[in-house]
């Protein structure tokens, strides 16, 4: 396989991988490189921070919690939540399961919650990394019980006598079949169907049978007395299903502008027996995954840019605040998506803000730059948090191991080091705008790559 | 590394920026028919307590509900025989009396979301409430009319939903100077010269670099146009007194920016209720003010319209810690030296018809106002930016 090749596979199918090592895969064959890939994603490494001072709490109230103990779970929970954040993006910065960690980034976007309670996100986060390459059918009604999604959209209060709807909808809207595949009868059956799926205090699932309801329901032209996992089954009887998430897949992995004849090669295979693993195994195989007009064109989400950064260069940051921050300014905060939706991704990551921090960011990070930008609020800042903010010049408390980067590309040249940061698929004009830069340090080498436009892409 | 030697190295100190031939001066793009009407947002943001704003003072319900946090009625500015203005609001007072101010009660839309989030992308998007819209509308307001970033400003450094469009986001800064300073680094304007027609028309790198000579050209015009109008009207000393007076700084030195949002956040009072939303109030009260009064100095209140609107009201119970929580319908004000009807819109609710979380009702929705401000303030067709039919108010 060709170095490029590799470098694109690597960016899409994990986070990228070193110059020393693709060099290594090159003698390879594309089919056992991607079972290396495969391979060494097989384990789950769950991602857990410790959440032993809140079952510490819980644990001490027995039973009845008081309002101050509540008040106390909820301060360490957000500082939890942002503590996993962290976690996350330097999970993806060093690990070798690469694609189970690209996975469950992209599931996250698409079983999509709030990071709220950290005991049930991380439970929750957990569950999309186990999986994330396994059968779609499971993977569906584990998500429906965990405990974040219950509580996100508000199954907690779909009752027999008065039912939500809110996760029947999205479960058809946007995780399953896409918009206008269902009636509004569905939506209210199917919701009939989930009535009673909760989960208990410590965020296990819990089938209430008193408020579930029963009776006989008819979704998508079959009658019976349906549950949550009856529904699903029915869902994806739907060929639609595959197509949709065929669809989801090839926006994220290959491009926005989908290739109609391919989405179907892919679902063709993924409705077989819903097996991720194999529908991605297509897509990383196909000759068209490495066409010139998909290496190197798709735009960068934040956390792709933080982390393909990291990769390089490892950096880590001395504050959690200040990764929150940055991924404010860049427009993903991880842990709370926009809405149930998810980010769109592509172009929609780019404004006026968000590119001028994006061309900074390298400097900033790595090299003692200054950012002049603040970032809104939380809802719930009293007004003399509101007024703290302060527009002025920041320096980032940022730690950045340059040794790393001058012990992995002190043997390499300059091309090469452009071919790792810029990967496949340079214009002519970038290749002698480089050739303007300085090159007498390979480390500002480095940084001067990653502040140019061509580094959003991948 | 040091950053110096990084900016000094990558960075050629003169450089004529390379402008491609699709971008010419702004002025050219901006359509002649665009009037010269300003539509400012203000956000309360975290869901202000509406009953404990415009206080109904005669209504027995309200008392009942709120044993340790309701407004007495010696302590209020009368408006009529039925509602007052919380104390704090003294300034706010003064414009009402002044007839610049409309209030509408009870503004919501069906089926109320009590997230803020959520219900703030409601808001934002105009959406319906089980509808998910990726742009905002006023994002759709720059897609469709003002077809230029420039064309809506928020004074914050983060763009928010609400201005974000298909093709064309507004802008974000609250300090037009260091927003250009920005665009003005080295490697910034290196990057830039580097970019050709050819590079241009190439599809998403081409988006990237098109943005950022966007970004450029905006901070460009935005801090030459700003730069030489400073405003010498005393604001209080707090961020929101700072950004408004951004936003007058903008419209007064004749940006040809149509729309501005800004917000002011503390408002989620679930504790302790009473002096944190008092401190609040007489924030955005004297603030708004000494907005209105530079506004009125300079000549250009009248084609000024401020909106002002919480992402939701508050439970009309108070709940045990002396603070409410998350409700649905609220208040929204609007002003302007020219409002078709000054002074309270509607009636307040009874109170007596809440919804099954002991919510009020909604008796306007939102979308009839952006409507309305389409409609006969900007002038605008609202088909591709408020989806759904909404019948417009005697507002404007």
């Amino acid at each position: 396989m060709e170095l490029q090749e590799l470098f694109h596979l690597y960016k899409r199918a994990g986070f990228g991988i070193s110059l020393k090592k693709a060099k290594e895969k090159s003698s390879k064959k594309r089919e056992d490189i991607i079972k290396d890939l495969f391979q060494s994603s097989k384990k789950t490494t769950l991602l857990e921070v410790s959440v032993d001072e809140i079952k510490d709490l819980v644990k001490k109230s027995s039973g009845k919690i008081s309002k101050e103990t509540r008040d106390e779970i909820r301060k360490l929970s957000r500082q939890k939540l942002l503590d996993f954040n962290r976690e996350w993006i330097y999970r993806m910065a060093d690990t070798n399961e690469q694609l189970r960690e690209r996975m469950t980034l992209f599931w996250a976007n698409h079983f999509v919650v709030r990071g709220r309670n950290i005991v049930y996100y991380q439970s929750f986060n957990n569950t999309l990394r186990k999986h994330a390459l396994g059968n779609f059918r499971d993977f569906v009604v584990a998500v429906a019980k965990g405990a974040s999604m219950l509580n996100y959209l508000n199954n907690q209060q779909n009752l027999k006598k008065k039912p939500n709807e809110n996760f029947a909808r999205e479960l058809m809207e946007l995780f399953t079949l896409g918009e206008g595949q269902y009636s509004e009868k569905d939506i209210k059956e199917a919701a009939r169907a989930f009535t009673g799926w909760r989960h208990n205090f410590k965020g296990d699932f819990a089938f209430r049978e008193k408020i579930h309801d029963f009776e006989s329901k008819t979704f998508m032209g079959k009658t019976g007395n349906f549950d949550g996992e009856d529904i699903v089954d029915i869902i994806l009887e739907q060929p639609q299903c595959a197509y949709f998430i065929s669809k989801k897949i090839y926006t994220y992995f290959v491009s926005h502008e989908v290739n109609e004849d391919h989405v179907e090669e892919m679902a063709d295979i993924f409705r077989v027996n819903y097996d991720i693993s194999e529908v991605m195994r297509h897509v990383f195989m196909s000759k068209w995954f490495y066409d010139k007009s998909i290496m190197g064109t798709k735009i960068k989400s934040p956390t792709d840019v933080l982390v393909g950064m990291m990769r390089i260069v490892p950096y880590k940051f001395k504050k959690t605040r200040e990764l929150v921050y940055v991924q404010k300014l860049l427009g993903q905060d991880l842990l709370n998506p926009p809405n149930v939706a998810g980010w769109s991704g592509g172009k929609k990551w780019i404004d006026s803000n968000t590119m001028m921090v994006r061309l900074k960011l390298p400097s900033v990070l790595l090299s003692d730059g200054i950012i002049s930008f603040d970032v809104k609020g939380e809802f719930e800042d009293s007004l003399t948090e509101f007024n703290k903010k302060k527009n002025v010049g920041r320096r980032l408390d940022v730690e950045s191991d340059w040794n790393f980067f001058e012990n992995e590309y002190k043997k390499s040249s300059h091309a090469e080091l452009a071919s790792v940061v810029l990967g496949a698929n340079l214009q002519e004009e970038a290749k002698s705008f480089m050739d303007s830069l300085e090159k007498e340090s390979k480390a500002e080498y480095c940084i001067q790559l990653m502040s140019i436009p061509e580094f959003q892409l991948c | 590394m040091k950053r110096r030697t990084f900016i000094k190295r990558s960075g050629l100190a003169s450089s004529v920026l390379f402008v491609p031939n699709f971008l010419k001066a702004h002025n050219e793009l901006w359509p002649v028919t665009l009037g010269n009407k300003k539509l400012v947002i203000i956000q309360l943001s975290g869901g202000n307590d509406g009953l404990n704003t415009i206080v109904p003072y005669t209504n027995d319900v309200y008392y009942k509900n709120r044993v340790s946090i309701a407004q007495k009625k010696q302590d209020l500015l009368l408006v009529d025989g039925e509602v007052g203005f919380h104390s704090a609001l003294s300034n706010f007072k003064n414009l009402f009396d002044d007839g610049f101010v409309t209030i509408m009660n009870n503004v919501g839309y069906p089926n109320p979301v009590r997230s803020h989030f959520r219900s703030t992308d409601i808001w934002q998007t105009a959406s319906a409430s089980n509808e998910i819209l990726k742009t905002g509308w006023v994002g759709r307001y720059l897609d469709g009319v003002a077809k230029d970033p420039v064309g809506a400003i928020e004074v914050d450094d983060m763009l928010s939903t609400l201005m974000k469009g298909k093709k064309i986001n507004g802008i974000a800064t609250k300090n037009a100077r260091l927003l250009y300073n920005t665009t003005k680094e080295p490697y910034f304007a290196k990057v830039l010269e580097n970019s050709k027609d050819k590079h241009l028309s190439e599809h998403n790198l081409g988006y990237l670099y098109k943005t950022a000579i966007d970004a450029k050209s905006s901070a460009a015009y935005i801090f030459e146009k700003t730069k030489v109008y400073k405003s010498l009207w005393e604001y209080p000393k707090n961020s929101f007194g700072k950004q408004l007076k951004t936003v007058s700084e903008f419209i007064n030195s004749g940006l040809k920016t149509q729309i501005y949002y800004t917000s002011l956040g503390g408002f989620d009072t679930h504790a302790n209720q009473v002096n944190s939303q008092k401190k609040l109030l007489g924030t955005y009260s004297d603030a708004i003010a000494a907005f209105v009064n530079d506004l009125k100095n300079a000549g250009t209140f009248k084609d000024t319209i401020i909106l002002t609107f919480s992402e939701f009201g508050r439970r009309v119970k108070q709940n045990a810690a002396n603070g409410t929580d998350h409700g649905a319908a609220n208040a929204v004000f609007l002003m302007g030296e020219n409002l078709k009807n000054p002074g309270m819109f509607n009636k307040p609710s009874s109170l007596l018809d809440l919804d099954s979380n002991g919510d009020i009702k909604y008796e306007i929705d939102f979308r009839q106002i952006y409507t309305s401000l389409l409609k006969k303030w900007l002038h605008t067709d609202t088909e591709a930016i408020i989806s759904g039919n909404f019948e417009p108010l005697d507002l404007v």
